[in-house]
């Protein structure tokens, strides 16, 4: 009876002082040590192919090297992380259209234009540039690297062992084969956390980290419709998944972040401004994806950020041209028409509203607009073509 | 038992013949791409056994990353230009009826893009042209594979014959190898038939 009151008492106890160690914990970040170099053989041995894969994507064609978009990303890292642990981090923008940021173990960061294009903050933005940094900070590669060296020899292990003592060791070794899974999703968690606390501790609401996942999903999900398919969410990460799922994540991370500071400004126009001059590039190649559902879902994202501009309005004209149904056709003609109203200024309007129109079948209209495409763009590369389509 | 080993060697020798390249020699070759679609080369051109679709069959002289011609022979409204990697994730475009002849180059831009990673493809010049007699097109581009990061550059003529699609592209590096092959190119498909 003693005992089990006491234990009572210990757990009332610890129930009292969780909140308080919790908000104590969501400030305390690891040591940091400035310019870090690698200590052991297996991690110089990483920096050393890091460094060599470094060099490619600093050299590649895809990375975006107009403007400040580069330097830009980094104020944002560096703004949340602090000026002196940012100083280990190189950040790399590449032009790849699809959601996604990685980052190495020596300290290199790409960004793809996808992720750009699809993060509606500067806050949402922080939330993965915090959580790809956070890896780093947790030395998160090498940690992977030294489990599946580890959980394989032991595999290797198991298999001599039962084929000497003639005991089947399959289940055994497919259950270590699923640690290395769970482990690589226990450090997406780790990060997914840590990047939390670097998002709250820089002043930007800490519930964005939850939305980014959120509209994710519903991108996906947006995306299997076009397609005419089942959208099909996942609540939990499979056996073989690498990360976990976004229900699970944004779940987790709004939870996470209820006990965090709320945060103030999001900082949408910033970004905005930002991302601006790359915006027309970024969107010509996601409506090339053949994605509509998942293409306008991200229209209709940015839309609710700017309103319906030019740029925005040409390419859902240029997502329906695309699909290309009588009623596409009939929509692009008339957003193409709306981007002109908007103030989209591209002599490539007049060629595509015409195109838009003679596919549809309104030749007199099409004609018109791509006689005026060639009027402002007499040399233009395709002028050749169009005029052929004018003549037949 | 000799039957049986007669069957296995005839199996064998023509299911060989099926995988392995083959020799293009100069001279009239029908039924390429497994379409109405004929040349006749004026030197000598490898066939590669691998085939990105049904209707589609490669050429090269020296290996399909330094020189390419590919032929896509009768492509039938409803289907992609190539084989879809990943039906349900990354589908690819369709041939369409009421495509007009700018459509063909867009629809192999849009194609590369989601079959090949390419991020990075200009299509340059545009012109009319025949093939065979068939009101078609004539375009130029350029674009890079996310695999190699090999900028390379690309010339097509395609048309639309009867509700199928048939287009022929070269491609290959710009540095060197594109100039290199250019001319045997453009006088394959004078010889391009229908």
């Amino acid at each position: 009876m003693k005992l089990r009151a006491f234990a009572l008492m210990a757990l009332t106890g610890f129930a009292t002082l969780q909140p308080a160690r919790a908000a104590q914990d969501a400030f305390q970040l690891p040591p940091y040590a400035h310019a870090y170099e690698p200590q052991t053989v297996d991690e110089r041995g990483q920096w050393m192919e890091a460094d060599e894969r470094e060099r490619q994507i600093r050299d590649s064609p895809l990375r975006i090297r107009e403007g400040n978009l580069e330097t830009y990303l980094r104020t944002v890292l560096c703004h949340e992380v602090g000026q002196d642990r940012c100083a280990g981090v190189r950040i790399y923008a590449m032009e790849v259209p699809m959601f996604n940021a990685t980052m190495m173990a020596n300290g290199a960061m790409e960004v793809w234009s996808g992720l750009l294009l699809r993060v509606r903050s500067e806050a949402e933005l922080a939330a993965i540039l915090g959580h790809e940094f956070a890896h780093f900070e947790l030395r998160h590669r090498l940690n992977g690297f030294k489990n599946q060296r580890g959980t394989s020899d032991a595999m290797a292990w198991i298999s001599v062992l039962g084929g000497i003592s003639n005991t089947p060791v399959g289940s055994a070794n497919l259950s270590l084969l699923g640690s290395v899974y769970r482990f690589g999703r226990d450090q997406e968690s780790q990060a997914d956390l840590l990047g939390l606390k670097y998002l709250a501790n820089s002043g930007y609401p800490a519930g964005s980290a939850s939305l980014v996942w959120q509209s994710l999903m519903a991108e996906e999900d947006a995306s299997a419709l076009g397609r005419k398919q089942k959208p099909k969410q996942k609540y939990t990460a499979g056996f073989f998944d690498s990360h976990p799922a976004s229900f699970e994540r944004a779940a987790r991370l709004a939870q996470e972040a209820a006990k965090l500071p709320a945060g103030g400004d999001a900082r949408a126009k910033e970004f905005q401004e930002a991302v601006a001059p790359y915006l027309p590039r970024f969107l010509t190649a996601q409506v090339k994806l053949n994605d509509f559902g998942g293409s306008e879902y991200i229209l209709s994202n940015l839309s609710q950020r700017s309103g319906w501009t030019g740029d925005l309005l040409f390419a859902r004209a240029e997502l329906h041209r695309a699909r290309a149904t009588p009623r596409d056709l009939q929509l692009a003609s008339q957003f193409y028409r709306d981007a002109k109203g908007a103030g989209y200024s591209n002599p490539d309007l007049d060629r595509n509203l015409g195109l838009s129109l003679l596919r549809n079948g309104q030749t007199e209209e099409g004609r018109a607009a791509l006689s005026s495409y060639l009027t402002a763009y007499p040399d233009a590369s395709d002028a050749k073509a169009i005029n052929a389509l004018l003549a037949n | 038992m000799r039957y049986a080993f007669m069957i296995a060697v005839i199996v064998g020798a023509s299911s060989s013949a099926c995988l392995a390249n083959a020799l293009i020699s100069p001279g009239p070759h029908a039924a390429i791409a497994q379409s109405r679609l004929s040349a006749t080369p004026d030197g000598q051109w490898n066939r590669l056994s691998r085939r990105d679709g049904k209707n589609v069959e490669l050429w090269t002289l020296d290996g399909d990353s330094l020189n390419k011609v590919t032929f896509f022979g009768g492509i039938p409204v409803g289907k992609p230009l190539l084989r879809e990697i990943d039906k349900k994730n990354r589908p690819l475009p369709k041939v369409m009826s009421n495509m007009l002849i700018t459509d063909i180059p867009a629809l192999l831009e849009s194609t590369y893009r989601s079959q090949f990673s390419v991020n990075q493809i200009q299509i340059e010049t545009q012109e009319p042209a025949l093939l065979d007699g068939n009101k078609g097109i004539r375009f130029t581009y350029a674009f890079t594979r996310a695999d190699d990061e090999v900028l390379r550059k690309g010339e097509g003529i395609g048309a639309m014959v009867g509700g199928q699609l048939y287009l022929v592209t070269y491609e290959a590096p710009s540095l060197y190898f594109f100039e290199k092959d250019l001319e045997k190119f453009h006088k394959l498909i004078t010889t391009l038939k229908l």
